[in-house]
């Protein structure tokens, strides 16, 4: 029997992301991923779930100086993804359950996947505006 | 305090790995054990992170698929399929009909080779080493397939955005699946071995159990999560040619290493049943679309079922000929949470069996 995949993007702030990974939990949805994509003024972080062949994103943007909450106390299994992304974009991410404190990886030089080079102040980022080729 | 109690040893910290005799892949454990039973498990990886992600910015588009086909050695052409499909999602191509028959055939082949290589380095955990033999040798004429079929023995390089680059003929492939019949009947009768001999059942049975309910909320994926008993297989998305062929999921509900072995061991039969209904109905025309200028500025996302589970690629394009970024989560980075789980409480006997059979692909972790 084929499922038809359905994809769905939701852009959210880093204030929505705990009590909407909460909901996402009590529904039943599992972590799929966390995807980091840096720009040079802030790195945009898209959180994956999935229910069956339903597949959900959530996303928002940080600025240098914004910290995220981790997600480890509602989903553990993301802690390998924040770890990650940490080491390799340098985004500051609170209260990793299981926290290797930027020793992931091996890796020559501090956030070398990191473009960011706005830094300081906390940035109001707009929304990415280029979705078009997800399937919703 | 009493004598006895100054006496009374605390936890004790074993290291197991990045080398390991049972290991073929750099992965480190900090095993916290209290006298032989594992208390807590410490993961650490990142030994050969290679960065290959960032590559992407670096190389042409459609060059950049002979990158992801050397992620890994042994899903080499899923790696290359999944970042075609992710790119022609972005691009909005669709892939002929023969190209999706044959990307289809070649998966599976991928996970029959892939499952008989973890099956000999599962007996090589126990010490078994005349299963070790047999299952490798049955693999030889899988690889011996790859190479006639798609040119490659581990890298098929035979992935391209459009479609593939090899067009086997269909007396060719006849003959291929006609080679692996003995292949299939060795299968069954090693997958009876797994089951029956009294070492196998001793060492797997009852060991490093993850239950259901674990393995969905820590995130498993592929045989790790179908061995707890959870039916989710991303072929039943119905990409390449999976709509067009009849196959089972295959499920066990003991959670153990047991039940880890015997879905893989049943997922060949079921590969072999496809790549005959592939063979069968194998239609003809071109294999590939000629794919032109630069891909539109947007994303894509895409997810397939590699041999050790859920695979995630996604692009994003800024409208140039170098991508802007490309992702891939593997399998094996989903399955090491559970694979924590899996350890806890097991005896220290037990830990390189309990790993082998999540066929952990440290290549595919550190893309």
């Amino acid at each position: 029997m084929i499922v038809r995949e359905i994809q769905t993007l939701e852009e959210i702030t880093v204030g929505d992301l705990i009590p909407k990974v909460h909901a996402l939990k009590a529904e039943g949805w599992r972590i799929i991923q966390v995807l980091a994509v840096s720009g040079p003024e802030a790195n945009e972080l898209t959180y994956s779930f999935g229910l069956g062949m339903q597949f959900k994103l959530l996303r928002f943007r940080v600025g240098s100086e914004q910290t995220v909450p981790s997600i480890t106390p509602v989903y553990v299994a993301a802690y390998l993804y924040e770890n990650e992304i940490r080491d390799l974009f340098g985004v500051k991410i609170e209260r990793i359950a299981v926290d290797w404190l930027g020793k992931v990886y091996d890796v020559k030089g501090d956030k070398p996947f990191s473009k960011v080079t706005v830094t300081g102040a906390c940035v109001e980022c707009p929304p990415s505006t280029i979705i078009q080729g997800t399937k919703s | 305090m009493s004598a006895h109690e100054k006496a009374a040893p605390g936890p004790t910290v074993i290291p197991f790995g990045p080398q390991h005799p049972v290991l073929p892949e750099p992965l480190h454990f900090d095993l916290v054990l209290q006298d032989e039973k594992v208390i807590d498990a410490i993961p650490q990886i990142g030994y050969i992170h290679r960065g290959l992600e960032l590559l992407v910015d670096k190389r042409d588009y459609l060059d950049y698929v002979h990158v992801a086909e050397r992620i890994c050695g042994i899903c080499s052409f899923m790696h290359g399929m999944g970042y075609c499909e992710a790119v022609e999602t972005l691009l909005g191509i669709t892939v002929p009909d023969r190209g999706r028959w044959l990307r289809t055939f070649w998966c599976e082949l991928e996970r029959v080779h892939s499952h008989l290589l973890w099956l000999g380095l599962g007996a090589d955990s126990l010490g078994f080493e005349n299963l070790f033999m047999a299952a490798w040798r049955a693999r030889e004429t899988v690889v011996d397939v790859a190479e006639e079929t798609a040119g490659g023995r581990v890298i098929f390089g035979s992935a391209l955005v459009g479609g593939v680059s090899k067009d086997p003929s269909d007396e060719t492939l006849k003959r291929c699946i006609a080679a692996m019949k003995p292949v299939r009947a060795e299968t069954l009768r090693l997958a009876n071995v797994v089951m029956n001999e009294s070492t196998v059942r001793h060492r797997f049975e009852g060991v490093g159990v993850l239950s259901k309910e674990m393995a969905y909320a820590l995130g498993a994926v592929g045989p790790m999560l179908r061995a707890s008993g959870v039916d989710y297989d991303v072929r039943r998305r119905g990409y390449a040619a999976y709509a067009e062929v009849d196959f089972e999921t295959v499920t066990e509900t003991a959670g153990d290493c047991m039940a880890r072995a015997l879905v893989r061991v049943r997922e060949i039969e079921q590969s072999f049943h496809i790549m005959d209904q592939i063979v069968a109905t194998m239609p003809s025309g071109p294999v590939a679309v000629p794919v032109k200028g630069m891909p539109p500025v947007g994303e894509a996302w895409v997810r397939l079922e590699q041999p050790r589970g859920e695979v995630l690629y996604y692009v994003r394009s800024n409208g140039t000929r170098n991508l802007e970024r490309f992702r891939v989560r593997t399998p094996t980075f989903a399955n090491v949470p559970a694979m924590v789980e899996a350890v806890r409480g097991a005896s220290l006997a037990d830990v390189p069996n309990i790993i082998l059979t999540i066929d952990p692909c440290i290549s595919c972790t550190e893309r």
